[in-house]
Order: C-alpha cells, then structure tokens, then sequence
C-alpha cells in the first residue's frame, strides 16, 4: 500500500496538481477571518473546508480505497506538504472522526458499524475521543465510569474530563467499566455514544490559551444500545491499544509536515524581520545555529514518520515506534514555539488570539509556545512515553507500580 | 550582611506573603492597602516619609508581588520612579513628588520602553528640540510599565545638549498620548507612551544628579533586576504548587510524585530557583550598595532567573498533567508572566552578550 510502485515522476505530476488544487480553493484571507471569530463561524468554516477536501479527495486519504481514501503515502506526504506550503486551514474539528473513529471502526468495528458511520464521517459527522476521567489519566485504565447491561443495551453513568471538542460532537469514543469485578484492564468496554441520547451533559473547560475547546462530559444513566459496542465486552482495553497505535503514524505524518513547513518557514521570516535593535536576528550566528539545528530535526522527524507509516502498513512496527515519534515532535514543537516567541520579544504578547483553524504553529509564538502542552500532556504524557520506550522500546525493567 | 538585614527582609516577606497571597489572584489588594504597609516609600528618605531602606528591601517586596502575580503598579509607579527621582537633582517638586510616592497620593510612571533590544536601551526613548514654540518633546516608549494608569510621567530624553534628563509631565499634556497595551499577561498593565511636538516647560526639565549617561544606564538595571526578582518569586510559586500537586495526586495508586520522572523534574526545578535566588539576592544588594560592577550581577541575574521562570513554570504545567492547562489552575498565569519577565528590558541573549563584552 506504500507509494514504492509510484514512479517520481507520478509524484512530481500529483505535486503541481495539488499545487494548482490549493491556488484555487484555499479560501484568501481566511487567516484573519477566523482570527477571533466565535465558536459558530468556527464550525461552519470547519465544515465547508472539509467538505471541500472531500471533493477534491483530500479528506480522508489516508483511508482505505473501499472507503474513499488510498492514496499512496508518497502522494499523502506531498499533499501535506503543499496543504502547508500554500498555508491551508487545518481540519481541527474532524480530526478525531478521521482518524481516531475511523482507525477503530476500521480495525475493530463490525461491518454495519462500519457502513452506518464511516460515509457520516465523510458528510460531516464529528466524534470525540471521551477516555480521560477526573481519577484516570495517565493511568487510564483505573476508569471508573460504568456501562451496566440492561435489556438489550447498557446504561452509562460518570464523568469524562479533557474531551476535546465534545461541545460539537455528534459521536463519542467511549471506554467505560463493564465488569468491575475484573482486574482493572480486563472489564472495560469500548463504545460508540451518540452524544443526542438523554443524560449526556457537556460543559466547556477554559484553557490556558483562553480558549474552551475541551470539556467535561457528564454521563446520567445514558442508554447505549447493543450495536454501539466496538469488539467484545471487556476487551475495550485492547481495542484501545490497538487503534491508539494505528490512528498516531497518519495523524503525525501531517503535523511533521506542517511544523516542517510551514512553522518552520515562518520561524525563519520572524528571525528575518528586522529586531528590536534594528539587525535580523538572523545575522545573529547562535540565532543560526538554533535555525540549522531544527531544520535537522524536523528533516529526521519526517524521515521518522513517514517510517512509522510504512512500518505499520507493513505489519513490522516495533512497540515504542509511535511513543519515539509522539515524543520527539512534541518536544521539538514546545523547543521551536518557544524560540520564536524568544526572537518576537514582547510584541507577541499583544498578540491575544491566533487564528483558529491554524496549525500548532500559526506565528503567534507566544500563544503557540503555550499550547504545546497541548501536545506534551495529552495522549500519554511526555513522562509516559519516555517510560514506555524504556520499558516496551528497551525492554527495560518496570519501575514499580500498583495496578 | 548583619543579621539585621535578614529579619527586616524576613519580616518584610512575611507580610507581604500574607497581604498578597491572602488577596487571592484576582483581587490584589487595593494600592491604599499596599501605600499602608509603607512598601512604595521604602526607598524614599524618612525626612520625606518614606522608610529609607534600599533596593535590596524592594527587591523582597517585588518578588513576593511575582509570587502572587499580583496586580498591583508597584513596579512602574514605586520601583522605577523613586529610582529615577533618587537620580535626580534635589529639589522641592522632586521632593513633594517623592512625598506622594510615600504616602501612596501620586501614581507616576517612567516611560521606560519594555522592548529594548540590548541588555539596556542605548538612549532614552524620547528628545527635546528646541523650537520657536519652546522646548518640543518627540518619541515613543512601548511596553512601559503602569503606564496607563499613571497619573504623572516621567519621560527620559535627551535634551538639545545630546545628555539624558528627565522630562516630568502629566499625562493630558496637548502632543502626549498614552494608550493601554493589553497583553497575554493580564496580570500586569502596561502601556505606549508617545509625545508628537509636545511643548514642556523649561522648568519640567529635571536633571540627573552626576553622570547623566550611567543614570539612564542604571535606570535600566533596576528595571531588569526588578523583572528578575518578579520572575523568581513566580519560580518559586511554580515550585511550591507543583510539589503539593504531585504529592497527592495519584495516578497507579500512588502520588505521581513518587515517579522518579516526576520526582526528578521537581528536584530540577529546585535546583534551577535556588541558583536564580543567588543571582537576584547577588544583583539587588549590588545595585543598592551602587557597585560600579553592578551591570554584570544585573544581567546575569535578569538572563538566568527569566529563563529559569519560564522553564519552571512550564514544568509546572507538565506535572500538573491536564488540570495544569485550565484556566482555573491559574498556572497559564505565572507561565504567561514568566514568559513576559523573561523578554521584558532585555532578552537573556541581549544581558548575556553584554556580560560576553568583558572577554575581549
Ligand atoms: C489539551 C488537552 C486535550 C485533551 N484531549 C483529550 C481528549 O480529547 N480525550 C481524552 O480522553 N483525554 C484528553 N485529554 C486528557 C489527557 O490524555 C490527560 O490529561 C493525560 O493522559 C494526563 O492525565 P492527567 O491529566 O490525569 O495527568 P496525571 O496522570 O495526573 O499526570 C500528572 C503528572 O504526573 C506524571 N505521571 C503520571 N503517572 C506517571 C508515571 N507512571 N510515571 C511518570 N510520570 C507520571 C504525568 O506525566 C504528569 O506530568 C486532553 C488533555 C489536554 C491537556
């Protein structure tokens, strides 16, 4: 499934095509149109851009054929290099339907699940991932919310804190306990929630960029049906693990090409305005320096990624490949957003909202370098991806833990 | 230093800890309450009403303002302009000015811009031009600490002689305009401070006591060790919640703080507060004792304790896993004010090419 049968010449071919594609739809000026905009312009905008992708065929290409994806990784990185080049809003809202929902449905759903879901995703549908608990993190498997059957379903009772973009969501990626008697990882179950069934309470959370894009998810004897389970009861933790591994190659290929270039190009044209005293910082030689030493990272971070990808098509994947990566690009991120509002000094602090649908890195270091974290908190924790290469990468001991 | 020194500085700390963190973050207390405590006239004499102490005690009083990311205009309207006024001829408006300080009636700024481009701006922001309309006042200052609420201004400039003096002005001044810079940190206010052909009086011309260059110079080194101090007293907070954090959330049925990754990270952090600590103390009695060599102690303290603020703020966020990234943590707050301390009057590469210029 690799682009290896693809001649360069194809990939040169779909490069200008995709040129000429951007040139012509990304919408001009659509970086201070969504600059402090509400949420309802945010969404609507979301929507059409997708749909635009969709039509184009740039949506979901990472999907398989059969579902309107397939296109060749060598193809897919190029698309998201010219998607950056060109300074194209980014898909914000969809992201978890593409790739979280639909790397589940694709691994482990059944084929109505399936049919009924993956062609919604594509006509607009969103989902939300909804693991974390207030008492579960990093030790997402202590989860205590409940799903007891009843008649032919189950009924869910708890809370679920940092889900991102449920205020929006039509769909909810569910983990909840299923056989509390169980050794922790063996009684959760792994669900499909229409966020529209009575009981579900969203509350937005505001973060530290200002922004409320994360909320609280309380669940009142909420009714799922039979047909929402994904797999088998209590094997929601496998399922978890599976498609957490399979959804992080495709969504990191697009953001390492993103930070490659465009937050990268754009850390450069910062370093080549002219300073506060007057010099480009560029003509500083350790201004350089830190430059040359991220254009070397982020070329071995693609070079990382697109090794990831390929690695899991072909089945050779090691266990600590996706935490090497997570790890690296959330780093390297918070290393060149904080460099950039080092060089923009205290001008990017007037610079109060960034435009939403941007990329991790839109130029407004100072809000971009706080919401790094963005990246080294969730998802596995930075602490906890070190631990896991050490531990599955290595082969390292365990550091002791209960549970 | 006598061990008088350390308990005035103890007492001092202990009840600004207690008047500022008793507040709470969004209600500072009121500047009546801080003119009470006596903080504003630390540094003016007591014939004025002040306490006569020195930087040294501002220092403590700024660093548990940073501690609490207090809003207050201690910074703009106390430490800058009593340091400014301190540099200038004596004389009965400087005096009454200085009066007013003390007992907490006058709120001045000096608009020293925030955005220098070396360790400490080359020349003041603004000059005087002699004209047939009188003296004109020309220039622009951003990022001027306290600006907005000021009440009176003090504007370095240089004056037609090419020497930097002091231009003391109200703010409705005809050609004067000061607007309000809102920034990420919304803990602290700070604003522009431009003059387009203002006329000023002759008599509205202050001049510095001795050397006017190294005045302006030092003026400058009082604002960077003053962010410094901010800057460690936010460290130090960071610190202090991020160790009460990891101690009792528990994550595997334990405290996250009894993983040696986290355990490590907070011993960094430590480690990173304690050197900044040396460094600040080290600068603030450099500059009140006047130590012709308090330049490099200033930009040694203001590159290291700015970085080392953000640093620990941000690890702050990191330890505190996602509670640390709402609003309501307020960690965004001190990371917010650490990255600002951390550009303000000088970027660390700006102080440490300055301390680098003694090698040649
Ligand atoms: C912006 C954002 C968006 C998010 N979006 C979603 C979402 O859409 N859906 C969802 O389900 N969740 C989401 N999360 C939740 C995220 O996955 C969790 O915050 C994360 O797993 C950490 O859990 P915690 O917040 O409980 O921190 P804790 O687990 O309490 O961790 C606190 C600190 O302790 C450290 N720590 C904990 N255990 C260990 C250990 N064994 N060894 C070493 N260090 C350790 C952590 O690294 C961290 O620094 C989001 C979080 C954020 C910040």
């Amino acid at each position: 499934m690799t682009g290896a049968r693809r001649t360069a010449q194809d990939v040169g071919e779909f490069r200008a095509e995709v040129r000429e594609w951007c040139r012509e739809h990304i919408p001009a000026g659509w970086r201070e149109a969504q600059t402090g905009v509400g949420e309802e312009e945010f969404v609507a905008f979301q929507k059409a851009w997708f749909q635009e992708l969709r039509r184009a065929g740039f949506a979901v290409p990472h999907w398989p054929a059969e579902w309107g994806g397939g296109m060749p990784v060598a193809e897919q990185i190029v698309l998201y290099q010219e998607l950056a080049a060109h300074d194209a809003p980014r898909l914000v809202l969809a992201f978890v339907a593409i790739h979280h929902a639909a790397a589940t449905l694709l691994a482990a759903g059944t084929d109505e699940q399936r049919r009924r879901h993956l062609p919604a995703i594509l006509d607009g549908e969103i989902w939300v991932q909804g693991f974390s608990e207030p008492g579960a993190g990093s030790d997402l498997a202590a989860l205590s919310t409940t799903a007891r059957r009843q008649g032919d379903g189950y009924v869910v009772n708890g809370q679920k804190v940092w889900a991102s973009g449920a205020a929006h969501a039509d769909w909810c990626l569910l983990l909840a306990r299923t056989d509390p008697d169980a050794p922790k990882r063996r009684g959760i179950s792994y669900f499909l929630l229409d966020m529209g069934t009575p009981g579900i309470d969203v509350r937005p959370v505001r973060q530290a960029t200002g922004e409320s894009h994360f909320c609280e998810i309380f669940l009142d004897d909420v009714v799922i049906p039979r047909t929402g389970l994904v797999g088998r009861e209590n094997e929601g933790w496998r399922v978890a693990q599976e498609t957490l591994g399979a959804e992080r190659g495709m969504t990191m290929l697009e953001l390492a090409e993103r930070l490659g270039n465009a937050g990268f190009r754009w850390l450069v044209e910062t370093c080549a305005r002219s300073g506060l005293s007057g010099a480009p910082p560029l003509e500083d030689p350790l201004v350089a320096d830190r430059l040359a030493g991220f254009e070397t990272e982020l070329t071995a971070l693609r070079a990382l990624c697109r090794d990831l990808v390929e690695r899991h098509d072909a089945g050779t994947s090691g266990p600590a490949d996706a935490s090497v990566v997570k790890l690296f690009y959330s780093e390297l991120l918070q290393r060149m957003t904080a460099f950039g509002a080092e060089i923009a000094g205290p001008a990017a602090h007037a610079e109060l909202r960034k435009p939403l649908s941007s990329g991790w890195e839109s130029g407004a270091w100072a809000l971009d370098f706080i919401g790094s974290w963005e990246w080294t908190i969730p998802g596995g924790t930075s602490e906890i991806q070190r631990t896991i290469i050490g531990e599955r990468g290595l082969g390292l001991p365990r550091e002791s833990r209960s549970g | 230093m006598s061990t008088d020194f350390s308990d005035l500085h103890g007492e001092l700390r202990a009840v600004a800890r207690d008047l500022l963190g008793g507040a709470g973050r969004d209600r500072a207390p009121g500047w009546k309450a801080i003119a009470a405590s006596g903080w504003p006239g630390l540094e003016v004499p007591e014939a004025l009403g002040g306490s006569g102490a020195t930087f040294a005690e501002v220092a403590v009083v700024l660093e548990e303002m940073g501690r609490a990311a207090a809003s207050t205009p201690y910074f703009g309207t106390a430490v800058l302009s009593v340091a400014a006024l301190d540099l200038l001829e004596p004389g009965p408006d400087r005096d009454e000015l200085l009066r007013g300080i003390a007992s907490g009636a006058a709120l001045p700024a000096v608009a020293l811009a925030g955005d220098t481009g070396t360790a400490v701006a080359a020349r003041p922001p603004f000059r005087l031009e002699r004209s047939a309309r009188g003296l004109l006042l020309h220039g622009d200052a951003a990022f001027v600490p306290d600006a907005a609420g000021a009440d009176r201004l003090l504007l370095p400039a240089l004056a037609p002689g090419g020497e930097p003096v002091m231009v003391d002005a109200r703010p409705d001044l005809a050609g004067i305009r000061v607007t309000a810079q809102p920034l990420l940190d919304a803990s602290r206010a700070f604003g522009r401070v431009t003059a387009e052909a203002a006329v000023v009086a002759e008599g509205a011309v202050r001049r510095f006591a001795a050397d006017p260059e190294a005045a302006f110079r030092h003026l400058g080194d009082r604002a960077a060790v003053a962010v410094a101090c901010d800057g460690l007293g936010l460290s130090e907070a960071m610190l202090d919640t991020t160790v009460a954090y990891v101690g009792v959330r528990e994550q595997f049925g334990r405290p996250v703080g009894s993983f040696q990754a986290v355990k490590h990270a907070c011993a960094d952090m430590f480690v990173r507060v304690a050197v900044a600590r040396r460094l600040v103390e080290a600068a603030a009695r450099a500059l009140s004792a006047g130590d012709p060599d308090g330049w490099v102690a200033a930009s040694m303290a203001k590159s290291y304790a700015g970085e080392a603020a953000v640093d620990v703020a941000g690890k702050a966020m990191q330890l505190h896993g996602g509670m640390g990234y709402t609003w309501e943590s307020g960690v965004h707050v001190h990371l917010k004010r650490a990255m600002l301390d951390r550009s303000l009057f000088g970027s660390p590469a700006a102080h440490r090419r300055r301390i680098a210029r003694r090698y040649r």
